[in-house]
C-alpha cells in the first residue's frame, strides 16, 4: 500500500512524462492521400500485390464513406491531406540483431522504460517495437519459434507468412466496416502479429509498445492475432507520443481470432499524449479493435486502461459466434481537463449459451466529457445467451460530463441480460477519511479511484497493473483543489 | 406411502445421487442428514419435480403412483409438499391470493369443489394463528421482503393449508436463530398426524431435537451410508460427518 | 450529408391537405393563429420525417406510417354504451369525450366546476380567447415534427387551466375514441393544460382504437405546473391492431412541483409514447412508470427525457414490458442532468419479459451527466419468465400455464397499482388477464 502511494507520489509532481522528442533522421512521406502515395507505402514495404490492390479498394471505399458523427466527441474537422502517411527512421536495412539497433532509438526506449533487451525486468515479456510507421525490433522471437508462436511485425508477417495473413486479414474488420477502419486499411503502416499453434500455451506475455515521434504524421498500425484450437496468448500493448500543440491521428484496427478452445487475453494501457491543461494539441484516438470467438468454447478478454489521447474513440468488440464462447470486456477511462472519450464495446451473440461480461469504470475530472457506448446485442440463435453489465461513472467537479449509453437488443427468450449503470461524485466521506488519516488531498483522489476501478485493474497483467495504477495518479492530477 | 429404489440423478453430466433407497410410510417423520454437496437438497427437488435433474436410473412411487411420470403440479395435487430452503418472492401476487389459487388448483385437480371465499378465510385465520403468522403478512406480496424466520413460518402456513399427505422440508432451519426455529418447529409438530408423514432435510441435528424423527438416514456423496434411529443424529453431532466419508471413500 | 438522410420529405399529400383543411379548422381568418399554422407547418416541412438513421427512431420506422396517403378524420358520434367500458373515476367524474379527435359534448360533462377551474374542449377555448391558444402553441418543440404537424392541423383537444390554490379532488377524464376507417384517417388532439401555484389535478386519459381499419392519432399535451402545483396523470391506451398513436407529453416543472404519471400500453399496432419533463425550479418531482405488452404484429415504443435543469430534483422511472409472438417492445429512456443541476437524485429501471423466439426487445437507458453532486443509477434487465418462480408455483399445485400467467400478471401488476385511480387500475387489470393464456380463470377467482 504505502508503496503504491509513493509512486502516486512521485509521478502526481511531473506532467506527461513521456512527451519528449528523438532526435533521429526519418524518413517521411509528403503529407497528402492518393492512390500514388499507397501504391509507394505498398512498394516500400515491398508487398505483394494482392495487398496493394487490397489497400487500393479500401481507399477507394474510404472516398465514399462519411466520417462517424453519432459519438459524444467534438473537434474541428481533420484536414485528411494535411497528415503524412508514413514516417520510419532512416536504416539502410532491418537490424539483425537487437544490437544494431540505431543508439537514439535505443534510449528514447529506456526513457520509456521499456529498454530493447531480453532480460531483467522484463525477462517475462516479450516486446515488439514500433516506432512510428515501423517496427524497429522484436525481442524473443526466436525462443517463441521453438514453440511454433509468431510474433513478428506485420511487414515481416506479410512476407513470411503471407498464406495466414491473406486468410485472416480484413477478416474481423473488412475494410468497409467504419471511415476509420477503411483509412487504416489503405494506409497501414506496421504493427504486430501473432499466430499461436494448436494446443500452446503461450508461455509469456506479447507485447507491442507503439511510439508516435515524428511531427505532423498519423498513425495506423494494424494487429491481427489468431490463436488456434486450444491455445492461449496474453497480450499487451502500450503507447507514448511527444507533446505538441498540433492534434495527432491515430487509427489503428486490431483483429483477434479465436479458433476452438483458444483464450486471447488482450491488455492496452493507452497513454497517448492528452493534450495541455488549456486543451491543446494530443493525438486522436480512433481505433477499431474487434475479435470474433469463431470456435466453441473460445474465449476472448479485453481490458482497457485508457488515460491519454485528446479524444478516444473506441469500442473493443467480440462476435460471439462459437457455442459456449465467452467474450469480457474491462475498461477504465480516465479523463482530465478537455479529454473527451466515447468507448465502450459490442457483445454480439450468435452462438448458443455465449456469455459476456462487462465491467466499464469512467471518471471525468476538469472539463473533460467521458462516453461509455455499448451494445450487446443477442442474435436469434443465441439461445441461453448470458450478458452482465456494471458501469460506473465517478465525477469529480462540477465542470466535467459522464454519459451512459447503452444499447440492448434481444431477440432470443432464452437469453439473459442485465445492465446496472451508476453516476455519482467521488465520496466525501471517503475523502474525508483517507486525509484524516494523513494522506495529501491528491494521494486521497488518487487512492478512492483507484479503489473505484479495482475490479478492471486486477484483470491487468502485474507489469502493467503497477504501471496503470501509476498513470492514474499522474492522468488526475490538478483535479482538486 | 414413498418408495425411493436405486435413484441415481445427476446435473449437467455429474452425478450427485448414486443410488438412493428409502422408503417412508405414513404417520412417520424421516430425517436425512448429510454435509454440503451431499446431494440432500438435490433429493428434495427432485422428488418435487424441478426440471434440470436428468434421473438417470432408479424409481419413485407415491402412494402407488409413478411419481417421477407427474408434473410439479400433478404431485402438489397427489399430496406431496416442499417446503423451500429458498422460497421464492413474488412481488404483485398476494400471499392470501396466491394461498386460495394454490388450494383450488390443487382441490380441482382431485376433482373437489373449490373452497368458498368465507370457509377459506376462516380456514387461513386459523392455521395463521396455529403457525404463528400474522394478518398482516397475509396482506403482503408472495414472500416479498419477508425476513427469513416470516418466509419460513410462510412455508409452514402453506403447508397446513394444503395439508400434504407428505411433507419435505428442505433446509428449513437455515438461516433462523433459536426462537424462530423453535416457533417453526413447534407449529410442524402441530401438523403431525397418523397420516401425514414427514421428511426433514437438515445439516445440523439442531432441529431434530425439535422435531423428532423415527429414523435418520446419513447421506454423503449420494448415498444412504447408514440409517438408524434418533441416536445417530446425536452419534453425528459427537463425531461429524468424517467417518462416514471416510467409508464412503 | 449524414443528417440529411436523419429526415425524409413529408409526401406531397401533407401540402395539399393543410391547404384544403386550413380552413376549416377552428378560428380561421384569425391572423395570430394563422401565423402559428403556417409556421408550424412549414417547420414541419424543413424537419421532415424521421427515418431509423434518427437516433431516437432507431427502432421505430414511423416514416412507414406517417408517409403513406391519409385523410383527415371526420367526426363520429359513439353512442354512451359504447364508450362507458372506458370510464374511470367515480360517479361524479368529469369528462371530455372525443371520436376521432372530435369532441363529443353530447356525451361529455364538466359542468359544476369550482371556481378557478376551467375544462373546456380547444374549439371553445379557441372562440373565447384566441390569442392565449396561440401564444400557448406559438414556437412550441420546434424539433419535433410531429408536433409541428400537431400544431399546424390541431381542430380539437382540452383547455384546462386551474387557477392557483385550488385543487380538483374529482378526476378529470379524457377519453379518446379512435375508428379505424378505410384509408387512414388522421387526427391530430392538442390538450393544453396549465396548473397555477399549489393547484392539484388527477387526470385520466384513455384511448380506445376500435373498428378494423386504420388510424393514425398524433396527440400532444402540453402541460404547465407552476410552483408546488401536482399532477397525477392515470393514461391507459387499448389500441386495435390498425391503431398507430403517437403520444408527445411535455411537461414543464416550477419549484416544488410534482408530476406523477403511470402509462399503461395494451394494445395498438404501432404505439409510441413521448414524455419529456423538464425539472426547472428547485425540489420538483417527476415520477413516470409505464407498462407495455405488445403480442402479435403490434410495436410499442416508449421515450422518456427527463431534464433536471435545478437543484435538488428527484426523478424516478419505472419501466415494464411484456413481449409475445412477433412483437416488439423499445424502450429508450434518457436523464440529463444539466450544469448546475446539484443534488439531483435520479433513477431509472427498464425491465423486460421476453415471452417469444420472435418478439424482440431493444432497450437503451441513458445518462448524461453534468453535475457532479448527483445520485444516478439505471437497470435494464431482459428475460423469460423465471424458472425459480414458476416451479414454486406448480409445487403449489397450480398448472404451468396458470402459473406462468400469474407470473406475467404479478410482474405488470407492479406497475398497474402505481395508478391512482382504482377503476382505471381494475380495467387495466382486466384487460392485462385478456390478454393471458388462462387470464380469464385468473380474474374468475377473485384476482381483482
Amino acid at each position: 500500500m504505502s508503496s503504491t502511494i509513493e509512486t502516486l507520489k512521485e509521478h502526481t509532481t511531473g506532467e506527461y512524462k513521456y512527451g519528449f522528442m528523438t532526435a533521429v533522421d526519418e524518413e517521411t512521406t509528403p503529407p497528402g492521400l492518393d492512390e500514388e502515395v499507397i501504391r509507394r507505402i505498398s512498394a516500400r514495404k515491398e508487398e505483394p500485390e494482392w495487398l496493394t490492390e487490397w489497400r487500393l479498394s479500401a481507399y477507394r471505399r474510404w472516398l465514399s464513406m462519411e466520417e462517424p458523427d453519432w459519438q459524444k466527441v467534438t473537434y474541428p474537422p481533420i484536414d485528411y491531406q494535411a497528415i503524412s502517411y508514413f514516417a520510419a527512421p532512416r536504416q539502410k536495412e532491418r537490424p539483425k540483431s537487437l544490437d544494431d539497433i540505431d543508439p537514439e532509438i535505443r534510449r528514447t526506449y529506456e526513457k520509456l522504460g521499456i529498454p530493447i533487451r531480453e532480460q531483467e525486468i522484463l525477462a517475462g515479456v516479450a516486446v515488439d517495437y514500433v516506432f512510428d510507421s515501423v517496427s524497429v525490433a522484436t525481442t524473443f522471437k526466436n525462443k517463441l519459434a521453438e514453440l511454433g508462436i509468431i510474433f513478428c511485425s506485420i511487414s515481416e508477417a506479410v512476407r513470411d507468412h503471407p498464406d495466414l495473413v491473406r486468410k485472416y486479414l480484413g477478416s474481423v474488420v473488412p475494410p468497409g466496416d467504419n471511415f476509420f477502419a477503411a483509412l487504416n486499411s489503405a494506409v497501414f503502416s506496421d504493427g504486430s502479429f501473432v499466430y499461436v499453434p494448436k494446443g500452446v500455451r503461450c508461455p509469456m506475455e506479447l507485447s507491442t509498445y507503439f511510439r508516435i515521434n515524428a511531427a505532423g504524421t498519423g498513425q495506423f498500425e494494424r494487429t491481427l492475432i489468431i490463436a488456434d484450437e486450444g491455445s492461449y496468448v496474453s497480450y499487451l500493448e502500450g503507447c507514448t507520443a511527444p507533446m505538441r500543440d498540433e492534434n495527432q491521428l491515430h487509427a489503428a484496427v486490431v483483429e483477434l481470432i479465436a479458433l476452438d478452445d483458444a483464450e486471447i487475453k488482450y491488455s492496452t494501457v493507452q497513454n497517448w499524449y492528452p493534450g495541455d491543461k488549456e486543451g491543446k494539441g494530443g493525438i486522436y484516438n480512433f481505433v477499431t479493435k474487434r475479435g470474433i470467438c469463431r470456435g466453441r468454447r473460445s474465449k476472448i478478454s479485453w481490458t482497457q486502461v485508457e488515460t491519454g489521447s485528446a479524444i478516444t474513440w473506441k469500442y473493443p468488440s467480440c462476435i460471439l459466434q462459437g457455442e459456449d464462447s465467452v467474450g469480457e470486456f474491462y475498461s477504465v477511462a480516465l479523463t482530465n481537463n478537455f479529454q473527451q472519450a466515447d468507448t465502450g464495446t459490442k457483445m454480439i451473440h450468435i452462438g448458443r449459451r455465449t456469455r459476456s461480461r462487462i465491467v466499464a469504470k469512467g471518471i471525468a475530472a476538469g472539463r473533460s466529457d467521458s462516453t461509455y457506448r455499448g451494445l450487446v446485442r443477442i442474435m436469434p440463435g443465441a439461445t441461453g445467451a448470458r450478458n452482465h453489465t456494471q458501469c460506473d461513472s465517478l465525477l469529480i467537479g462540477d465542470r466535467c460530463g459522464a454519459h451512459t449509453v447503452p444499447y440492448i437488443e434481444v431477440k432470443n427468450r432464452s437469453a439473459k441480460v442485465e445492465h446496472e449503470a451508476t453516476t455519482s461524485k467521488i465520496s466525501e466521506d471517503q475523502l474525508f477519511y483517507c486525509r484524516s488519516r494523513g494522506f495529501s488531498e491528491e494521494d486521497a483522489v488518487a487512492l478512492v479511484v483507484n479503489g473505484f476501478c479495482r475490479e478492471v485493474m486486477e484483470e491487468l497483467p502485474m507489469e502493467f497493473a503497477v504501471e496503470a495504477r501509476k498513470l492514474l495518479g499522474i492522468s488526475l492530477e490538478g483535479s482538486v483543489g | 406411502m414413498l418408495r425411493i429404489e436405486g435413484l441415481r440423478v445427476a446435473v449437467e453430466g455429474k452425478r450427485i445421487l448414486d443410488g438412493v433407497d428409502l422408503e417412508i410410510a405414513a404417520g412417520e417423520t424421516h430425517a436425512v442428514m448429510g454435509p454440503n454437496g451431499s446431494g440432500k437438497s438435490t433429493l428434495a427437488h427432485v422428488l418435487a419435480g424441478r426440471e434440470g435433474y436428468e434421473v438417470e436410473d432408479g424409481r419413485i412411487t407415491f402412494m402407488g403412483e409413478d411419481l417421477l411420470a407427474m408434473e410439479p403440479e400433478e404431485r402438489a395435487a397427489a399430496g406431496l409438499f416442499l417446503a423451500m430452503q429458498y422460497p421464492v418472492e413474488i412481488p404483485g401476487v398476494s400471499n392470501m391470493y396466491f394461498l386460495r389459487q394454490a388450494i383450488n388448483a390443487v382441490r380441482k385437480a382431485r376433482g373437489e369443489p373449490e373452497i368458498a371465499a368465507g370457509a377459506f378465510m376462516k380456514m387461513l385465520r386459523e392455521k395463521a394463528k396455529l403457525v404463528g403468522v400474522p394478518e398482516e403478512l397475509l396482506r403482503r406480496d408472495l414472500n416479498t421482503d419477508f425476513s427469513g424466520g416470516e418466509k419460513k413460518r410462510n412455508e409452514i402456513l402453506q403447508l397446513a393449508m394444503l395439508e400434504p399427505r407428505l411433507a419435505i422440508l428442505d433446509e428449513t432451519d437455515s438461516g433462523l436463530d433459536i426462537d424462530a426455529l423453535k416457533a417453526v418447529a413447534g407449529a410442524v409438530n402441530g401438523l403431525r398426524t397418523p397420516e401425514r408423514a414427514f421428511l426433514v432435510i437438515t445439516h445440523y441435528q439442531r432441529l431434530l431435537e425439535y422435531i423428532v424423527p423415527d429414523r435418520v438416514h446419513v447421506m454423503v456423496r449420494g448415498r444412504i451410508r447408514r440409517s438408524g434411529g434418533r441416536e445417530l443424529a446425536l452419534e453425528l453431532e459427537q463425531r461429524g460427518y468424517e467417518q462416514f466419508a471416510a467409508e464412503a471413500a | 450529408m449524414a443528417a440529411a438522410r436523419r429526415m425524409i420529405e413529408p409526401a406531397p399529400f401533407y401540402g395539399e391537405l393543410f391547404a384544403r383543411e386550413r380552413a376549416r379548422l377552428p378560428g380561421h381568418g384569425r391572423s395570430e393563429l394563422e401565423r402559428v399554422r403556417e409556421e408550424a407547418f412549414a417547420r414541419f416541412v424543413a424537419l421532415g420525417l424521421p427515418t431509423q438513421k434518427a437516433e431516437v427512431w432507431k427502432y421505430s420506422p414511423i416514416a412507414r406510417f406517417a408517409n403513406r396517403e391519409m385523410v383527415v378524420a371526420e367526426a363520429a358520434v359513439p353512442r354512451l354504451e359504447d364508450v362507458s367500458a372506458w370510464f374511470g373515476g367515480g360517479p361524479a367524474t368529469r369528462r371530455l369525450i372525443f371520436a376521432n379527435g372530435h369532441l363529443v359534448p353530447a356525451l361529455s360533462h364538466v359542468g359544476g366546476l369550482p371556481e378557478g377551474v376551467r375544462v373546456t374542449g380547444l374549439v371553445r377555448a379557441i372562440e373565447e380567447w384566441p390569442e392565449k391558444v396561440a401564444e400557448a402553441l406559438a414556437g412550441c418543440d420546434p424539433e419535433c415534427s410531429f408536433t409541428q404537424l400537431n400544431t399546424a392541423l390541431a381542430r380539437s383537444g382540452a383547455w384546462i387551466e386551474i387557477a392557483d390554490g385550488v385543487r380538483l379532488d374529482e378526476p378529470l377524464q379524457l377519453l379518446f375514441v379512435h375508428e379505424g376507417g378505410e384509408s387512414a384517417a388522421m387526427t391530430h388532439p392538442r390538450i393544453l393544460l396549465r396548473l397555477g401555484r399549489g393547484a392539484r389535478l388527477h387526470l385520466i386519459e384513455t384511448h380506445a382504437g376500435t373498428g378494423d381499419g386504420h388510424c393514425f392519432v398524433n396527440l400532444v399535451c402540453q402541460m404547465a405546473l407552476a410552483p408546488e402545483a401536482e399532477l397525477t396523470l392515470d393514461r391507459l391506451e387499448l389500441g386495435a391492431a390498425g391503431t398507430t398513436l403517437l403520444s408527445r407529453t411535455l411537461v414543464e416543472l416550477a419549484a416544488g412541483a410534482r408530476i406523477r404519471q403511470t402509462a399503461v400500453a395494451l394494445g395498438g399496432g404501432f404505439l409510441r409514447n413521448e414524455t419529456e419533463v423538464r425539472l426547472g425550479g428547485r425540489g420538483g418531482e417527476a415520477i413516470l412508470n409505464g407498462l407495455c405488452m405488445p403480442r402479435g404484429e403490434e410495436h410499442a415504443d416508449t421515450l422518456v427525457r427527463i431534464h433536471h435543469e435545478a437543484e435538488d430534483c428527484h426523478s424516478d422511472q419505472f419501466f415494464k414490458g411484456v413481449v409475445e409472438d412477433r412483437a416488439r417492445a423499445v424502450f429508450a429512456g434518457k436523464i440529463i442532468v444539466h450544469r448546475g443541476a446539484q443534488k439531483t437524485n435520479a433513477y431509472q429501471a427498464n425491465d423486460n419479459l421476453l415471452l417469444s423466439d420472435r418478439a424482440e426487445v431493444d432497450s437503451k437507458p441513458e445518462l448524461e451527466i453534468y453535475a457532479d453532486d448527483v445520485k444516478c443509477s439505471h437497470g435494464a434487465t431482459c428475460g423469460d419468465l423465471d424458472e425459480g418462480a414458476l416451479f414454486y408455483l406448480r409445487a403449489r399445485g397450480l398448472p404451468r400455464e396458470v402459473a406462468a400467467s400469474l407470473l406475467v400478471y404479478a410482474f405488470a401488476n407492479e406497475v398497474i397499482e402505481r395508478m391512482a385511480d382504482e377503476r382505471l387500475r381494475a380495467l387495466t387489470r382486466r384487460a392485462v388477464l385478456d390478454r393471458v393464456p388462462g387470464g380469464a380463470a385468473l380474474e374468475a377467482e377473485g384476482l381483482l
